[in-house]
């Protein structure tokens, strides 16, 4: 009973902001709708649309790519800081603030502030391209280029984030561990290996996680910066949904495209909890 | 067509969580009730600095006249519409609100504004020009008042011109000296060859909302969107013409490459900043531009081909179908079109009237009034044929599909044939034909 009263605020607020609307979103991705006015029952024909949807695939490998590029350089470069933070490094108070703040500025700035910069006729990035010589990057009018600005932009967000679990992970290595390590005369890659990697498991796998459904639910950065363009390049599950949801008012196909990313970062998490549950439980 | 107020994305995307603050919820029908609670109007709007001047202004002498209240609620305008669909899909919508004419037609034909017959006598319609009161119409019945209109012109940067060697004593001032879409591609071209590769002869204010703007090209070339009926009549000689002319905006590089119709950089931004020498730009952002412009700059006419034509902008004002008092907001909305209101706030925010009382040189307009002569007399190139498609309730799906084939015509590669036969279906579609 006592549990229960402990549990209950929480529950109300889950049941009423999570529960009930994914409950709606579903019966809504079974209509067509704008919204308001009378929405028409239309079974299947939302999920059907999509399978045949090139846009729906093309924005479906966006995120994969999305996903698959930022995820690993997240992880790898939030270790590297945290690795180098953990150290005796000058300054290091104001060097970790300084990582973190991305974190705690809202995404919908951080974005304005990277499309300052990597506006494509006078930004920044390209005044300084130019300036050394080199050709101007076509970052809002080409589509590789487009992708690769709000990744760099997303990997600069998370990596605060990062940094400060692994820093929390590397705290909790007792230290006498490295110390045996080099008597027996490991070097440093060494250590890195063999303590550092292996005892972060937890620390690696919450963050793996995250990240992953982090990415597969990117929206803000991009919807600032590209708008999901140029032509598409850069269109992911959540732009697309909202953009049909929200733009062409076909609420009942974007409310169809939200259960499929809620489908399959639940199937991600399902599969990584199963394959990493010893990891989870070594720290 | 959609008059894009440029307003911080950042407030746009916050506000995607954030609800319309302000916004009371008037949940009862009826009306006519003389209680103290219905004696207050909410009004949502977007609007630019100027606007909202305006509006404030108008408020007040409205409550000082009829001793009612209105609770104005400026929001910008990329969460306007979000706002107000999820308003009414949850019966909680404003009494009175802005919609651009495309928009108005999505929400009159699902029954969501206020029938306006029985609020206008016919003495009050007759003082509207005709097109703009079809423009606010659905099957024969007003749902709005025409607020005011805003059309493109061409707005040039006089030093730039002068330095590619462009004599600009001799530019084109009023319809009849317009320059034809040929000697348009000949100013372009001295412009290309004379600008360094970042730089570009115009811009077209066809990003996101504005896509519908495409359209004035291809009534310039003497084309139709849809008949009567909704059926598609754009792939023909005068679509191809209109089509490819536009898409040698790209191939030349005469326009910026990120300036295509999905993308989010605008085309007063892009003047402004002197990326390009010349932009086609509505009145509405005249004071925004002589406040920030660095240069000298003036108005031209829009090039014309088997005719002259421009993009019907501006907005309308909406009562909604629950609306607590609609006597009120009736009045309210007479009140904001009638002659004096109208011509404060258009002289105020450099709009057109959309009473005939108005048309000409009836309004005085507070910013660079030398240049709305251009903008009045482009105007009347708008034919009331051209107003019947624009303001079809399935033209805001045919802007989305129209927005995906123009770009892949532009910068995809796709052709002028695919292009156009997309279109159709698209419209096919849209309107059921």
């Amino acid at each position: 009973m006592v549990g229960w009263a402990f549990l209950a605020p929480n529950l109300v607020l889950m049941i009423g902001f999570l529960f009930v609307p994914i409950v709606l979103a579903v019966q809504l991705s079974f209509q067509e709708t704008r919204g308001f006015g009378d929405p028409q029952w239309v079974g299947l024909a939302n999920y059907r649309t999509m399978v045949e949807d090139p846009d729906f695939w093309r924005s479906l490998a966006n995120t994969i790519l999305f996903t698959a590029v930022t995820v690993p350089i997240e992880l790898a470069a939030g270790l590297g800081l945290a690795v180098l933070m953990n150290s005796a490094l000058p300054a290091r108070g104001l060097l970790r603030t300084l990582l973190v703040l991305p974190m705690v500025v809202s995404g919908v700035a951080s974005a304005m502030i990277a499309v300052i910069l990597f506006y494509e006729s006078n930004g920044l990035v390209n005044k300084v391209l130019e300036t050394l010589g080199l050709d101007r990057v076509g970052w809002q009018s080409e589509g590789a280029p487009a992708m690769v600005s709000v990744i760099l932009v997303a990997i600069w967000l998370r990596l605060g984030f990062n940094m400060v679990i692994y820093l929390a992970g590397l705290q909790s290595i007792e230290p006498e561990l490295y110390e045996a390590a080099r008597i027996d005369g490991a070097s440093r890659w060494q250590q890195l290996r063999s303590i550092t990697v292996p005892l972060l498991g937890p620390s690696t796998f919450f963050l793996l996680i995250m990240n992953v459904i982090a990415s597969f639910q990117v929206f803000d950065v991009i919807f600032v910066m590209t708008g999901g363009g140029p032509s598409g390049a850069t269109s992911v599950l959540v732009t697309y949904a909202y953009r049909n949801g929200f733009q062409i008012r076909e609420q009942g196909y974007g409310a169809a495209l939200g259960i499929v990313i809620l489908l399959i970062t639940l199937v991600f998490t399902f599969v990584q909890w199963r394959t990493s549950r010893t990891r989870d439980l070594a720290g | 067509m959609v008059s894009t107020r440029r307003i911080a994305g950042v407030a746009a995307v916050a506000a995607l969580t954030t609800a319309v603050a302000g916004c009371a919820g008037f949940t009862g029908g009826g009306g006519g009730g003389g209680d103290a609670s219905d004696d207050t109007l909410t009004f949502t709007t977007w609007a630019s600095e100027s606007e909202q001047a305006a509006f404030e202004d108008l408020v007040a002498q409205f409550e000082e006249e009829s001793g009612a209240t209105v609770e104005l609620n400026v929001v910008p305008y990329e969460q306007m519409f979000t706002n107000i669909d999820a308003q009414l899909g949850s019966g909680d919508a404003p009494d009175v609100f802005r919609v651009d004419y495309g928009n108005l037609g999505v929400y009159s034909s699902q029954e969501q504004l206020l029938d306006l017959s029985s609020y206008f006598s016919q003495d009050e319609v007759d003082a509207f020009t005709p097109a703009m009161w079809e423009a606010v119409s659905y099957d024969g019945a007003p749902y709005g008042v025409p607020h005011q209109t805003d059309v493109s012109a061409l707005l040039v940067n006089l030093d730039m011109l002068e330095a590619a060697g462009i004599d600009t004593s001799t530019l084109p001032t009023t319809q009849d000296d317009a320059w034809t879409w040929d000697e348009f591609a000949e100013v372009a071209t001295q412009l290309r060859s004379s600008l360094p590769a970042e730089q570009y002869p115009f811009v077209v204010n066809w990003q996101q909302g504005g896509v519908l703007r495409w359209l004035s090209w291809l009534f310039q070339a003497g084309g139709t969107l849809m008949d009567e009926d909704g059926a598609p009549q754009i792939d023909s000689a005068e679509g191809a013409a209109a089509l490819d002319f536009t898409r040698s905006f790209y191939d030349q590089q005469w326009v910026p490459p990120a300036s295509t119709p999905t993308g989010t950089v605008y085309a007063d931004s892009l003047f402004s900043e002197q990326t390009t020498a010349m932009a086609f730009v509505g009145s509405f952002l005249v004071p925004d531009l002589d406040y920030f412009n660095e240069f000298e700059w003036t108005a031209l006419p829009m090039p014309r081909d088997e005719r002259g034509a421009t993009d019907l902008g501006g907005n309308a004002l909406v009562a909604t179908a629950d609306a607590a008092n609609p006597d009120l907001a009736a009045e309210f909305l007479r009140f904001m079109a009638s002659e004096d209101a109208m011509s404060s706030f258009c002289g105020a925010t450099n709009e057109l009237p959309t009473l005939t009382a108005l048309e000409g040189d009836a309004v005085e307009f507070a910013i660079r009034p030398d240049l709305m002569p251009v903008f009045v007399d482009q105007a009347t190139t708008i034919e009331p044929d051209d107003v019947r498609q624009l303001t079809s309730p399935a033209i805001a799906e045919i802007g989305v599909a129209m927005s995906t084939e123009l770009e892949a015509a532009f910068v995809q590669g796709q052709s002028t044939e695919d292009t156009l036969a997309n279109l159709s279906a698209a419209i096919s579609d849209a309107t059921g034909q």
